[in-house]
């Protein structure tokens, strides 16, 4: 069986550069033999003493041509050959190949009758000259590539939308496969041009579908049982989820603190008590709101700035020796205190 | 190599108009491979499923080493002669039908589910996906069959003749069928066909192979038979029932009857296709008796044609040259043909492959004068971009041409433009069959080896021998005399095996004129061929013993009795193996085997060539063989051979080591010479003898070597 899957940018571009074919393994059952089980049988007894029989000697047919690899040309096309796939046969092949395993310092066995050749699958249809050939042969067929996609970071930008899908080759009466009716869609989210909110609902609609690392969201369907059918489904779950984050509902505003997903230091208590701080050393005694405390302007209180990112740091990227060094560092810098000392 | 053109079901004919539509729907559109802003993708460029397989199948070009696709690639199994070629495929063939017996037999096994349990399946469930109906069962109609019109519509369209009477009588026949348009149809598929079932297109190497069905020519539309009954028992007789059963009769050559039908449509005033006179003009010649009157019905003919404002078409064209071809010779025919030609081209309708077919036969008889219309023909046929296959005498193009370049115009050039010319882009399908296709490269062949240069002959040899083509005897001979004249020994012998692999080894004369060849051209080869052609020549000679003892193990087969080598084939083997300068050469062995063989007189006549074993008892003897001297000189002595005596005495003296006159003195006494000789050359003292007195003097019985020799392989056999 063997698996080609498809990869497209979406809005109908099909890009074969990224159709891959691999060959699984044949389905049939690998039974083992046990070993253990096998029984002795009796032996029988031999009366009359028969003697072994002699094996008659077969007369070899005289009139089988010599190899055909020995009358070929030196400069005859190959592919006209061997034009396709199938199994390795030693009298078309002009080659000394030898294949297999022996004890050391003997040559492995050569290719007539060599069952070796015959499991491995060869090449021998995909020479260089005859993939030249074809593919100047279905060039008629290929329209030329848009001009302006000549780079990967041009595709991403005019096609951001990925599609995957695969197809597969069987030999039963069956084309189908149900595995056919996967898709998946890729998109990076940047792409999607988010605001602030919206990404943060957006992030939490999607759920786990989202990688962090690559900044890709992937979507895949396999609820229907056409292709078609998942493929609109895909684009309806992307277009949904799209909208809804887009939506700002009255109960979004009941969004307290816990609920952040995650540590905005404005709105936490440690600027609250950074600008407490900063007012008591300058001894001016104001009462400020919780509003004015997240309006107040830390540019004016020195190494405020790289604190604040020390801290949202610490709390938004975890624990870990860097960020807690770096936030000592940042505590020294602010309230004056001489840089650690090395002991 | 098969031959695609298949134009018995009139369907298929639609199919075709279908298939251009769809190319010029898919292919020849102008447009623009280019993206209009740079970025978004160019439109598609439309194309057949198959387009693009198509595209790389052109891109395999054709392997000479190689057997055709349909046999297996081993060495074992490459059918290497006629008989082989026809039996493989053929075998591989019946197992298909085997096949389709034990799905058509057990339709029931091959509509179930696997994981159904049994008795739950409610419908029919067919596992393949999508359902193929060509690997699907048939459905099969007797008796108890409850039918129904559709059903008889499905059979109608897929041709199945038998299957459609059937149904058509189990509704009711004539007066069941109340569709007229069904009836029609039915009518069509009956004049067609004859109402004979057709050969299945399925079966693909029984057509190839079937051995050239010639066309009856003769009257076999069947008189009151079902088509006639439906057709007289149309209420309202449409213009197309008219044409179709016309064109029924007139195809199977029920000439007058087609001829009073079309008179009485034409009185009627029902319009006639252009199709009907068509096939009226073609069978002309069983209306009228004499070519003046047949000629002056086919002016008639056109003539109404004209009146009815009918256009003739090509096949117009074709069916006159029929006509004219079929009613033998003659300068008034062939101005006629000339006349039609010339007429057709002025109305802008150029000849087919058929009509160029009718023309040669018309024009190159056997035994007329040389008329060189071919190269004509050919430079069109060149000039035109595609051939185009019409009708199924359209492959007999090829092979008539072929066949007037070897005999009547004795060209090669002109055979190889028209060899070129079937070589080009497909045209190879238009050999036709694989009898058509062997008479084509026997022609090819034997006109190549008379007239070609050396260089080409070998080159075409290489390429065409034996997978394409495996030569007859008749023109195997003609190879080995071009082989003989160019004096090319290494081929002569690579010859002697491919006459075994062809099995045609025990063709007597074909192996005398290829030992023939050898001897008259071994002088002039190298010494290594020289050897190779004494290994041939032992072969020979063994084969021959071989067949013999097949032969007799199993007497019961043989037909008729095999043919011995002649006595001459004999001593050219004898004389080409006696070249050795080696003492314990295996030659030796093969030269007592011929010499027993020709002592023992099993090989037919005596040898023209005496000197040949003269000479040879002259070298044994120096040699130190004196059996095989001495056996020679029996042996020609027996024979009555003036050479016996003289031999006998160079041989003596060889032995003897002195000159002749002394040994002929010393023969006067017998007694003497027998003293002086070694036992085993007493035998050649026996010969002498007997060639003197013409009666032996010895007891046979003596205990010469050669004689124990013989006595041995008479014991073996």
């Amino acid at each position: 069986m063997s698996l080609i899957i498809k990869h497209c940018r979406s809005n109908g571009i099909t890009s074969s550069f990224n159709l891959r074919i691999w060959r699984l393994n044949s389905t049939s059952m690998d039974v083992a033999a046990k070993k253990g089980e096998e029984e002795e049988e009796f032996r029988v007894l031999d009366i009359l003493k028969k003697r072994d029989k002699v094996q008659k000697k077969v007369a070899r047919r005289n009139d089988v041509q010599p190899d055909r690899a020995d009358r070929m040309a030196v400069d005859q096309n190959w592919g006209n050959v061997w034009p396709g796939p199938k199994t390795f046969h030693p009298s078309s092949v002009p080659l000394p190949i030898r294949q297999g395993y022996v004890p050391k310092g003997q040559a492995p066995p050569g290719k007539k009758a060599n069952a070796e050749l015959m499991k491995i699958p060869n090449f021998l249809h995909l020479t260089p000259p005859v993939v030249k050939a074809q593919c100047e042969a279905i060039k008629q067929y290929c329209t030329e590539w848009p001009k302006l996609l000549n780079s990967e970071e041009a595709i991403e930008k005019h096609y951001p939308v990925e599609v995957i899908t695969s197809d597969y080759c069987h030999a039963s009466p069956s084309i189908r496969n149900p595995l056919a009716r996967i898709v998946t869609l890729r998109v990076k989210l940047a792409t999607l041009n988010l605001d602030k909110h919206a990404r943060d609902k957006f992030l939490r609609l999607v759920g786990d579908r989202y990688d962090e690392k690559t900044d890709l969201v992937t979507i895949t369907a396999d609820r229907c049982p056409a292709r078609k059918q998942n493929l609109d489904y895909v684009d309806y779950l992307l277009t949904a989820c799209y909208h809804e984050s887009l939506n700002v509902e009255e109960w979004e505003k009941d969004k307290t603190e816990d609920d952040m997903e995650y540590y905005d230091w404005d709105k936490n208590a440690s600027k609250k008590s950074l600008v407490q701080w900063y007012l008591r050393m300058k001894n001016e005694n104001v009462d400020l709101k919780d509003e004015q405390f997240i309006e107040y302007d830390i540019s004016q209180i020195p190494n405020a700035e790289s604190y604040k990112n020390a801290v949202s740091s610490l709390m938004n990227d975890g624990e870990n020796e860097s960020t807690v060094n770096n936030y000592a560092k940042e505590v020294r810098a602010l309230l004056g205190l001489p840089e650690k000392l090395v002991v | 190599m098969y031959s695609n053109i298949i134009l018995p079901k009139q369907w298929s004919r639609f199919t075709c108009f279908c298939r251009s539509l769809s190319s010029i729907e898919g292919q020849k559109l102008p447009q623009s491979s280019k993206s209009s802003d740079g970025i978004s993708p160019p439109p598609r460029i439309p194309r057949s499923p198959t387009d693009i397989l198509q595209a790389l199948a052109a891109t395999v070009g054709a392997d000479p080493t190689a057997a055709h696709y349909k046999y297996h690639d081993d060495p074992y199994l490459i059918p290497l002669s006629n008989f082989r070629k026809r039996a493989y495929a053929l075998s591989a063939e019946a197992g298909r039908k085997a096949a389709a017996w034990i799905r058509d037999e057990h339709a029931e096994w091959f509509t179930t589910r696997e994981w159904d349990p049994p008795g739950k399946m409610k419908t029919p469930y067919f596992n393949a996906d999508p359902i193929i109906d060509a690997f699907a069962p048939r459905p099969i109609y007797n008796d108890e069959s409850k039918v129904t019109e559709e059903d008889l519509k499905k059979t109608i369209e897929h041709a199945l003749l038998d299957d459609s009477i059937k149904i058509f009588q189990l509704l009711g026949g004539v007066e069941g069928v109340t569709d007229n348009n069904l009836k029609l149809s039915f009518l069509q598929l009956l004049c067609f066909y004859n109402e004979k079932e057709p050969d299945s297109l399925e079966w693909l190497e029984e057509r190839w192979f079937s051995a050239n069905t010639k066309d009856r020519h003769a009257a076999t539309w069947k008189l009151g038979g079902l088509a006639d009954k439906i057709f007289a028992s149309l209420e309202q007789k449409t213009p197309e029932a008219y044409c179709t059963v016309i064109q029924g009769m007139a195809k199977h050559y029920q000439a007058e009857r087609a001829y009073m039908l079309c008179q009485e449509a034409i009185e009627h005033g029902i319009p006639l296709s252009t199709s009907v006179f068509n096939t009226l003009l073609g069978c002309i010649g069983f209306l009228k008796e004499g070519t003046a009157l047949r000629i002056e019905t086919l002016k008639q003919l056109l003539a109404q044609m004209e009146e009815l404002g009918l256009s003739p078409n090509e096949e117009t064209l074709t069916s006159c040259l029929r006509s004219i071809s079929a009613w033998g010779g003659g300068k008034v025919l062939q101005k006629m043909a000339q006349q039609i030609l010339s007429e057709f081209r002025q109305l802008g309708i150029q000849p087919g492959l058929s009509a160029y077919y009718y023309l040669l036969c018309l024009f190159c008889k056997e035994r007329g004068p040389r008329i060189d219309i071919l190269s004509n023909i050919l430079t069109d046929l060149e000039n035109r971009e595609k051939l185009i296959p019409k009708e199924t005498t359209d492959t007999n193009f090829f092979i008539t041409a072929m066949g007037i370049c070897s005999d009547h115009l004795q060209d090669i050039d002109m055979a190889e433009r028209l060899h070129a010319l079937l070589m080009k882009d497909d045209n190879y399908k238009l050999v036709g069959d694989a009898y058509k296709e062997s008479i084509y490269y026997r022609h090819f062949v034997t006109v190549a080896c008379r007239h070609a240069s050396f260089e080409r002959k070998t080159q075409l040899l290489d390429t065409l021998v034996p997978n394409v083509y495996v030569p007859e005897p008749s023109v195997m001979e003609e190879i080995i005399k071009t082989l003989e004249v160019a004096g090319a020994g290494d081929r002569l012998t690579q010859a002697w095996s491919q006459l075994v692999i062809f099995g045609i080894a025990n063709r007597t004369r074909l192996v005398e004129r290829l030992l023939s060849a050898m001897c008259s051209c071994y002088e002039f080869q190298t010494n290594d061929i020289k050897v190779k052609i004494r290994d041939a020549a032992s072969e020979i000679l063994k084969f021959g013993k071989l067949t013999e003892e097949d032969g007799k193990n199993n007497n019961n087969d043989r037909r008729s009795p095999q043919k011995r080598l002649s006595a001459d084939a004999i001593t050219n083997i004898i004389e080409l193996c006696s070249d050795v300068k080696d003492k314990s050469d295996p030659a030796w062995d093969t030269i007592s085997e011929g010499l027993q063989r020709l002592k023992q007189t099993e090989a037919t006549g005596v040898p023209t060539k005496p000197q040949v074993l003269a000479d040879l008892a002259q070298k044994a003897a120096s040699m130190g063989k004196l059996g095989i001297a001495a056996t020679a000189l029996q042996y020609l002595a027996e024979c009555g051979f003036e050479e016996a005596s003289p031999a006998s005495v160079d041989t003596l003296a060889v032995i003897l080591n002195r000159p002749q006159q002394e040994v002929e003195t010393m023969l006067q006494q017998r007694s003497d010479i027998e003293r002086a000789l070694h036992p085993s050359a007493l035998a050649v003292l026996d010969a002498y003898y007997m060639a003197k007195t013409g009666a032996p003097t010895r007891d046979s019985g003596s205990s010469t070597s050669s004689d124990s020799d013989s006595e041995s392989s008479s014991d073996d056999e």
